[in-house]
């Protein structure tokens, strides 16, 4: 493989690091505070029409033998995590100055990227680190709020408990095959002795750990609530899309056999049942999205008992859905002086009456998330659950689906609360201006500030085109 | 000239979410601009649907200005619409009721009315869809959308336990919705191991074979969906709390049209699809049916709320229609059809009725009121008409209706007793009992309601306006209408009914292609190819 290809393959990752780059050195020289939010979003920008531009041309290479390749899958992959990123980054332009957040978002980018394409488990692992170092300081960010700092030292130490069950998987395997290619997983998954099934089963708990799946998800409420808002959206929907796409990277073109199915069937299984459940008492939008990710993290695993090539297919389009929506919510949340108090449902009550944009937003958030036709996350549950039953798991398939019918409740008390509740327009609800210092402009009360909008826009524009065409993305996964 | 039927189709379908969009523009202090916009926009989609009505050809079962377009092409799903002789009265009865519905909320809606017609467009939109989707999964698509402006409906503009009632609605439809969805996905891959093509089309899913027990828990799922919906005992509960709660205008809607989708589910989809199971399961689904008419007449009887009884009423008048359609004789199927239109139109009516003495007396308390013949002549009148129209006085739609299905339902059960089982006759005898509890019922609320002692709460009060006396002289002329002249709107469905009937009658048990099911569907075939727009029928079929 000449250099030229080699390069090519590697442009939007190449793009991420220019950005990165671009904004440490604007921050060695102190300057350009107000254009690290630009320079972010062109990097990231360019680095997704370079995806898009390749996958167009239905580029695929591998410019590391053994460690990290590129195909059709894996550039639309890349391409959704970086759609993805932009309304994050606008939608930061309230919280936070400088170019602390936009150099580790790009850097958590690069990891996902990594992660997307590596062919073995070191290049696994480098970008699993890469990803999640950058985010355990951005979940410190918000450090103005006494939870931020017990959010972030939780994520840090299950994250570093999911890395060494990983690793310790890996050692295992290696010690079985004499490889550190991905593929030697498909081997350990036929492999009937006790060191493959224990190595198969430690990497799986490490990305349960990550992706959230009961009982492993105690650290995701508190993570997601302690950030603040866009770092929560981050989480939320790109980390999470990291997590899954090297998780079917690493089940690609395997049969499942009996206790892995049952590993992959019954966890998420407990997933999606309780995360519905327990995401009906919580007070904040950011708890209940985080109990809401861990029902969806459980549709996501669901998703590898279908049928090999429908796997990625499913997952993919799960998780633009899923991803835009959040984003969508996330980004139509109404700013508030409090970070703590802004998405707690109290503070949404009547939104409706004071600023109905951002209402009708978040409730087409809420309902595409519960799966309801016509939106756009209805097509994507019926792919997952079409493939489940096609497998022939009909019992898990019509549990799944009952599981998720619990989840429509707490979805709709957040359009009831929003919609149904008369607005209480007191002085302790509507608060005044943000007092965090601004570096540009300002926004009105309880309204949406430029930026924000341009995030809702672009992912209303997204859903509307995932729900009048679904069939022309899935032509294109 | 099919074409351009088949583009207006295409235009009644999407009016409403034109009308939507355009909604936007009026600004938000102009409520009057505001509804007369809407009712324009559904005034000129109920001309459109006349036309296509009056256009409808009575002569064949095939689909008519039908619509083909692949949507999601991987999983054979089409964008397909067309007219049939299943759907073409609810589908003018949708667009009837919808201005009528409008006009009635003129001073009864004052709180967020733009939002308040949005709501009402895209329940138009989602209803017209259901009942002209001709691919299961468009139809799940539409039925499921239907349920997130009624939510919002019930929830804003109802009463004050309008939450609690607004989220069991959603709840109770929502879970029948879940399970149907697994089994539709199910009865689509059995399809396509049986007979190798994935497609969601209705005429083909007709065809597939299934063995006995998957036909028993398929027919399971989908007729929990549509019986909750419609809804038959012991599914009911929701209905009495949105009705109740809901706006007048989405009790209208309530009753007027979306109980319908229930019984519509039943007659294309639940039981021509199972027709094994369906005749294996029909002794328990009409016992299921008369105790709806019975139970219901029953409630009605002791309401206390005047809301209540009309909506238990609706049961009452519904399990007439399951039973019709169980009954699997042409007249009975073809009453079925009368009774779901003749009950659209009464029912919508008495509440049109109740929801303009509330906005005059702020109470639904059946003992607040009385003697209203004396003070509100006119209203009265109306009253009268409408309730003998419930109690199936002849001469009007409710009478057509209810004597077809009896008639039906004896026709059936005499010969089944003369073959040796005589449940069916003895439930027959029972129904017939609901005719008589109707009448009491209705009649004890017109007794306490008209006559008697002068009490008008919040009173004195002002008798129909012209705007009430033009909407109720509308759908009294049409309850005559139906009840006198049944034949035109009869002839439009017969064929339906023939298809229906013969399509439950034949086993699918054991070939997945009988010949007698591939004859019967061969019109609609036969169509495709003519001069209807077809777009690829293949691409999606690999």
């Amino acid at each position: 493989m000449n250099a030229s290809l080699t390069f090519m393959s590697m442009l939007p990752e190449h793009l991420l690091l220019l950005g990165i780059v671009l904004l440490l050195a604007m921050e060695i020289v102190g300057k350009g505070a107000r254009a690290a939010l630009l320079v972010a979003v062109v990097a990231v920008a360019a680095a997704a029409s370079a995806a898009f531009w390749l996958c167009m041309t239905d580029f695929s290479g591998i410019p590391f033998p053994g460690q990290f390749s590129v195909n059709h899958s894996s550039l639309v992959a890349k391409l959704i995590v970086l759609l993805l990123a932009i309304p994050v980054l606008l939608m930061s332009r309230y919280e936070f100055e400088g170019g602390e957040f936009p150099a580790l978002l790009l850097s958590s980018l690069y990891g996902v990227c990594l992660l997307i394409s590596s062919d073995s488990f070191l290049t696994m692992f480098l970008g699993l680190e890469l990803m999640s170092l950058p985010v355990y300081a951005m979940v410190l960010l918000a450090y103005r709020r006494v939870e931020s700092a017990e959010a972030a030292l939780k994520y840090l130490v299950l994250g570093g408990a999911a890395s060494a069950m990983f690793l310790m998987g890996v050692s295992l395997l290696y010690g079985m095959t004499g490889s550190t290619g991905i593929s030697a997983f498909a081997t350990g998954l036929l492999a009937t002795d006790i060191l493959s099934r224990a190595a198969v089963a430690l990497i799986l708990l490490a990305f349960f750990l990550k992706g959230a799946v009961v009982p492993f998800h105690a650290w995701a409420p508190d993570a997601y609530e302690g950030a603040s808002v866009p770092v929560t959206a981050f989480m939320a929907t790109i980390v999470k899309a990291g997590v899954m796409f090297a998780v079917v990277r690493l089940f690609a073109d395997v049969p499942l056999m009996s206790p892995v199915v049952e590993l992959v069937a019954i966890f998420p299984l407990i997933s999606i049942v309780w995360g519905n459940i327990a995401a009906m008492k919580q007070p904040s939008l950011r708890r209940m999205i985080a109990y809401s990710s861990i029902a969806h993290a459980g549709y996501m695993f669901y998703a590898l008992l279908g049928a090999g090539e429908g796997q990625m297919q499913a997952v993919t389009f799960y998780l633009l859905t899923y991803g835009v929506l959040n984003v969508l919510a996330f980004a139509a949340l109404p700013p508030d002086a409090n970070d703590a108090e802004r998405d707690r449902l109290d503070t949404l009550r009547g939104l409706w009456h004071r600023n109905p944009f951002a209402a009708i937003m978040i409730g087409i958030a809420m309902l595409s998330l519960s799966g309801l036709p016509p939106f756009p996350g209805f097509v994507a549950k019926f792919l997952i659950f079409k493939n489940v039953l096609a497998a022939g798991y009909t019992t898990y398939a019509v549990i799944g689906l009952i599981g998720s019918y619990i989840g429509i409740y707490f979805y709709l008390r957040v359009i009831q609360v929003m919609f149904m509740t008369p607005g209480v327009v007191s002085e302790q609800v509507v608060h005044s201006l943000p007092t965090v210092p601004r570096p540009f402009g300002r926004t009105t009360v309880a309204g949406l500030g430029a930026f924000a909008r341009a995030a809702v826009v672009i992912c209303l524009l997204l859903t509307a085109y995932l729900m009048v065409l679904p069939g022309r993305v899935l032509a294109g996964l | 000239m099919a074409d351009t039927l088949s583009t207006v189709l295409n235009v009644v379908l999407f009016l409403p979410l034109l009308g939507m969009g355009l909604l936007v523009l009026i600004p938000s202090d102009k409520p009057q601009i505001t509804r007369r916009f809407t009712l324009l926009m559904l005034l000129v989609q109920l001309a459109l649907t006349a036309w296509l009505y009056r256009q409808f050809s009575n002569n064949t079962a095939a689909l008519q200005f039908e619509t083909r377009i692949p949507w999601i092409g991987q999983w054979g799903v089409f964008y397909h619409i067309g007219l049939d002789g299943f759907n073409v009265l609810l589908v003018l009865l949708t667009a009837f009721l919808a201005p009528l519905v409008v006009a009635g909320s003129f001073n009864a809606i004052q709180k967020d009315v733009k939002l308040f017609y949005a709501m009402v467009f895209l329940i138009q939109f989602a209803m017209m869809g259901t009942f002209v989707a001709q691919d299961l999964f468009l139809f799940y698509v539409f039925w499921e959308a239907m349920l997130i402006p009624m939510f919002l409906m019930i929830g804003i503009w109802g009463g004050e336990r309008r939450i609690y009632a607004t989220i069991k609605f959603v709840l109770y439809t929502a879970f029948g919705s879940i399970l149907m969805l697994a089994a539709m996905i199910y009865l689509v891959y059995s399809l396509q191991g049986s007979a190798g093509i994935t497609s969601f089309a209705f005429s083909d899913l007709y065809k597939a074979g299934l063995p006995l027990h998957a036909q028993e828990l398929l027919l399971g799922a989908f007729a929990l969906s549509f019986a909750i919906k419609v809804p038959v005992f012991p599914f009911h509960t929701w209905l009495p709390d949105a009705h109740v709660e809901a706006p007048t205008p989405g009790s209208v809607i309530l009753a007027g049209v979306m109980l319908k989708m229930g019984t519509y589910g039943f007659m294309k989809l639940g039981f021509p699809l199972f027709p094994d199971a369906t005749q294996l399961y029909t002794p328990l689904l009409m016992t299921l049916a008369v105790i709806s008419v019975v139970y219901g007449a029953c409630l009605a009887l002791v309401q206390t709320d005047i809301k209540k009884i009309i909506a238990y009423s609706s049961i009452s008048h519904l399990g007439y229609v399951m039973l019709g359609l169980l009954s699997l004789d042409i007249v009975g199927i073809q009453g079925a059809i009368v009774q779901m239109v003749s009950h659209g139109l009464v029912a919508a009516g008495l509440f049109l009725m109740v929801g303009m003495i509330y906005e005059r007396c702020h109470t639904r308390e059946l003992a607040a009121y009385g003697g209203l013949a004396k003070v509100l002549p006119v209203y009265s009148v109306f009253f009268m008409v409408l309730t003998l129209a419930s109690v199936g006085l002849p001469t009007t739609s409710g009478f057509t209706g209810e004597f077809l299905v009896l008639l039906g339902a004896y026709r059936a059960a005499w010969a089944q007793h003369l073959a040796g089982s005589s449940y069916a006759l003895v439930l027959a005898s029972i129904a017939v009992t609901g005719v008589v509890l109707g009448a009491l019922y209705m009649l004890r609320f017109a007794l306490g309601f008209l006559w008697g002692a002068e009490r008008v709460p919040h009173g004195p009060v002002s008798d129909l306006n012209r705007r009430e006396r033009l909407i109720l002289g509308i759908l009294v002329v049409s309850i005559f209408a139906l009840g006198l002249f049944p034949d035109s709107a009869m002839q439009k469905s017969e064929m339906a009914a023939k298809q229906y009937q013969q399509l439950v009658k034949t086993s699918r048990l054991q070939a997945a292609r009988s010949p007698a099911t591939d004859s019967l569907l061969q019109p609609a075939a036969a169509s495709r190819t003519g001069a209807l727009r077809i777009i690829s029928r293949q691409s999606g079929r690999p």
